[in-house]
C-alpha cells in the first residue's frame, strides 16, 4: 500500500468512526473510547520503540503528565488548547529524559523509563500535598462524552498518521537502521542521538496529549489513578501482542484487547485477570511475532497458492 | 548517637531483604536474560504459605523456611520449564528473550496475584512472631527483626559463598560471562537455568517468608519488592551477586535516613532519586570495573 492510499483508507476510516456517536448507545461507545485511546498510545509507542528496539515503560509518565496539564489549567484553558498543551509538555519532558539516559540499552532503559514515571507520579503527590494541600483535584466542567471522543478519535488518528509519515520519511529509516545495529547506523551516517529524541519526543506528544484529552472523563484526578503504571504496561503488551514493528497491528490489538478485557470482565468479574494473564503467556509463547505475524503468513499462503 | 546508630541498623534490616529478593532476580537475569516481572508475587506466594504454617499448622516459621524454599524451588523449575523454556529456545537474539520473557513475567503477575486474591481475599493477614524487644547498644529492636536481618544476611552470603566455591557456582559464572563459551567447555546449559531459575524463585519465597514475621501480607505486597529489586540490581550491576547485597544494603540505608530526615511520603522519590543519579553517573552499577 502506497503511503497515498494508506493516508486515503485512514481519513476514510477516521470518518466512520466520527459517526459513531450518532449509532452506538453510552456504553458502546464509552467502549470505543478505550479502543480508540489504547490504539493511539500503542500505536505512538511502537512509533519509537517498536523501530527502535528500545523498551520504554515510561507511557503512563506521558500520559499522568498530560493529564495533570489538564487538571491544572481547567478553567483556564478550553479543552482543545490543554490537549494541545498536555502534549507539549509531554514531548519536552521526554526530550528532556531522552537527552539523559539514551546512552542506556536493553533492560537499564526499560528500568530508568519506569523509575522516571514513579519519579514524576511521587513529586506530584508530594508537591500537591505540601504546596497546594490536596491529593487529587476535581474537574469542575467536563465537556460533553461525544465532544471527547470525538477528541480522542482526533488525536489517535493523528498519531497513526504521523506514525505512516514517520515510517515511510528519512527518520523512520534512521530509526529501523537503529534497531538492528545502533553502531553501524552511527557510521552509516545517521545521527542516533538527534533521531532518538525526536521521535521519542513525538510519540511522548500523542501519549500526553491523550491523557489530557482522557483527564475530563474521571471528575476526580489523583495520581494513583493517572500515573497509573497498568496504563503503560497494557499499552506495551498491546503494542507488542499486535506486533511492533506494524502499524496495524496495535490497531487490531488495542480493539481485540478492549473488547476481550470488557468481555472477560462481565463474564468473569473474578476470574477476568488470571485468565487474562493466561491469555497472555499463550500468546507469546505460541505467537511470538504478535498478531500482525498472522497476516504476514496469510498473505504469505495466498500469494504462493 | 543512638538516633543514627538505630536508623543505621533498621536501614542494614531493610537492606538485608532488598538485597535477597534482587540476588534471585539477578541470577535469572544474569543467566538467561529474564527479566521477571513477576518476582515480587513468588515472594508473596512465599509469605503467605508461611502464614498459613504458622496459622493453620502451627509451625514454626523458621523451621518451615526451608519447606518454602523447597516449595518455591519446584514451583521455580516448573513455571521455567512451562514458559520461559520455550522463550529461551526459540527466541533469535538476546533483546527478543528479554522482550518476551517480560511480557510473559507480565503475564504471570496478573495471574499469580489474582489467584492469591481469590484464594485469601485482598484482607492484610498477620501473626505475631518473636515480638518481644531486644536492645543492643542502647537502641530498641524488636527481636523478629534482628531474626530476620540474620536470616537475610546469611542466605545472601550462603548463596555468594556457593557460587565462589563450589563447582556448580563456577559453571553458573562462566554461563554469566559467555553462554556460548560455557556450553562449549560441557556445562549443561539444560539442566542449569531451571535449576537456577528455581534457586531465584526459592529466594523470592525466603523473603516473603522472612517479611511475613515482621509486616503484615496481602496479594499485592510483591509489587513494591520487584521494583525495589530492579533498583538494586541496577545499582549493583547486572549479574553481580555481591553488587545485589552491598546495593540492597546501599538502598536500605539511604531510605531510612532520607525518610527520617525528609517525610515518609518521599521514599520512592528517594530510591528513584538514588537510582537515576547513579545510572548517570555510572550506568553500568556502583561497582562495575
Amino acid at each position: 500500500m502506497t503511503l497515498r492510499n494508506a493516508f486515503g483508507v485512514l481519513l476514510a476510516g477516521g470518518l466512520a468512526l466520527a459517526m459513531l456517536p450518532w449509532l452506538l448507545s453510552d456504553f458502546l461507545l464509552a467502549l470505543a473510547l478505550s479502543c480508540l485511546m489504547y490504539a493511539g498510545l500503542a500505536v505512538s509507542w511502537s512509533m519509537f520503540c517498536g523501530a527502535t528496539n528500545y523498551l520504554s515503560l515510561a507511557t503512563a509518565a506521558f500520559f499522568g503528565l498530560g493529564a495533570y496539564v489538564t487538571a491544572w489549567g481547567a478553567g483556564a484553558l478550553p479543552y482543545g488548547l490543554s490537549v494541545l498543551a498536555g502534549g507539549l509538555v509531554a514531548a519536552g519532558f521526554a526530550a528532556l529524559v531522552c537527552a539523559a539516559v539514551l546512552h542506556l540499552r536493553g533492560a537499564y532503559f526499560a528500568v530508568i523509563t519506569f523509575g522516571l514515571g514513579e519519579l514524576v507520579r511521587h513529586s506530584i503527590t508530594y508537591y500537591e500535598k505540601a504546596y497546594e494541600g490536596t491529593v487529587g483535584r476535581i474537574i469542575a466542567e467536563a465537556p460533553e462524552s461525544t465532544t471527547v471522543y470525538w477528541m480522542v478519535l482526533l488525536v489517535s488518528t493523528a498519531a497513526v498518521a504521523t506514525a505512516l509519515a514517520v515510517r515511510a520519511s528519512r527518520l523512520g529509516l534512521a530509526l529501523r537502521g537503529i534497531g538492528s545495529d545502533e553502531e553501524r547506523a552511527q557510521t552509516l551516517g545517521v545521527n542516533a542521538r538527534r533521531s532518538k529524541i525526536l521521535a521519542f519526543a513525538l510519540s511522548a506528544f500523542f501519549a500526553g496529549a491523550l491523557g489530557a484529552a482522557m483527564a475530563v472523563r474521571w471528575t476526580y484526578i489523583d495520581p494513583p489513578t493517572v500515573f497509573n503504571p497498568f496504563i503503560g504496561f497494557q499499552t506495551v503488551l498491546i503494542a507488542m501482542v499486535g506486533g511492533a514493528q506494524t502499524i496495524l497491528g496495535p490497531i487490531v490489538s488495542a480493539v481485540v484487547f478492549s473488547l476481550l478485557t470488557e468481555f472477560l470482565r462481565l463474564q468473569f468479574p473474578y476470574l477476568f485477570l488470571v485468565i487474562l494473564g493466561l491469555l497472555l503467556i499463550l500468546l507469546v509463547l505460541y505467537l511470538p511475532g504478535g498478531i500482525a505475524s498472522l497476516f504476514v503468513r496469510w498473505r504469505w499462503r495466498r500469494g504462493n497458492a | 548517637m543512638s538516633l543514627w546508630f538505630e536508623l543505621a541498623v533498621s536501614g542494614l534490616i531493610t537492606g538485608g531483604i532488598y538485597a535477597v529478593v534482587a540476588i534471585g532476580l539477578n541470577l535469572q537475569y544474569g543467566l538467561m536474560r529474564i527479566l521477571n516481572i513477576s518476582h515480587g508475587e513468588f515472594l508473596m506466594v512465599g509469605a503467605y504459605l508461611t502464614w498459613l504454617g504458622y496459622t493453620v499448622l502451627q509451625v514454626n516459621p523458621l523451621v518451615f523456611l526451608p519447606v518454602v524454599a523447597l516449595a518455591l524451588f519446584v514451583a521455580g523449575v516448573a513455571v521455567y520449564r512451562l514458559c520461559f523454556y520455550r522463550i529461551v529456545s526459540t527466541a533469535p537474539a538476546v533483546e527478543v528473550i528479554e522482550a518476551r520473557s517480560l511480557l510473559v513475567g507480565f503475564g504471570l503477575l496478573y495471574l499469580v496475584q489474582n489467584l492469591a486474591y481469590l484464594t485469601w481475599g485482598a484482607d492484610l493477614r498477620g501473626y505475631s512472631f518473636l515480638a518481644e524487644p531486644l536492645e543492643i547498644a542502647g537502641a530498641r529492636f524488636n527481636l523478629n527483626r534482628v531474626v530476620v536481618f540474620g536470616f537475610a544476611v546469611a542466605a545472601s552470603l550462603a548463596l555468594l559463598a556457593v557460587l565462589r566455591f563450589t563447582l556448580i557456582g563456577k559453571a553458573v559464572r562462566a554461563m554469566m560471562q559467555s553462554p556460548t563459551g560455557a556450553q562449549l567447555v560441557g556445562i549443561d546449559t539444560k539442566v542449569l537455568h531451571p535449576v537456577v531459575f528455581g534457586a531465584g524463585l526459592a529466594l523470592a519465597g525466603v523473603a516473603g517468608a522472612l517479611l511475613s514475621m515482621i509486616y503484615e501480607i496481602s496479594p499485592a505486597m510483591g509489587e513494591p519488592y520487584t521494583v525495589t529489586a530492579l533498583i538494586v540490581i541496577v545499582l549493583g550491576g547486572l549479574g553481580s551477586a555481591l553488587g545485589s547485597l552491598l546495593g540492597g544494603f546501599l538502598l536500605g540505608v539511604v531510605e531510612t535516613f532520607g525518610m527520617h530526615f525528609t517525610s515518609p511520603s518521599l521514599k520512592m522519590v528517594l530510591s528513584y532519586g538514588v537510582l537515576i543519579a547513579v545510572l548517570l553517573a555510572r550506568p553500568k552499577g556502583l561497582f562495575a570495573r
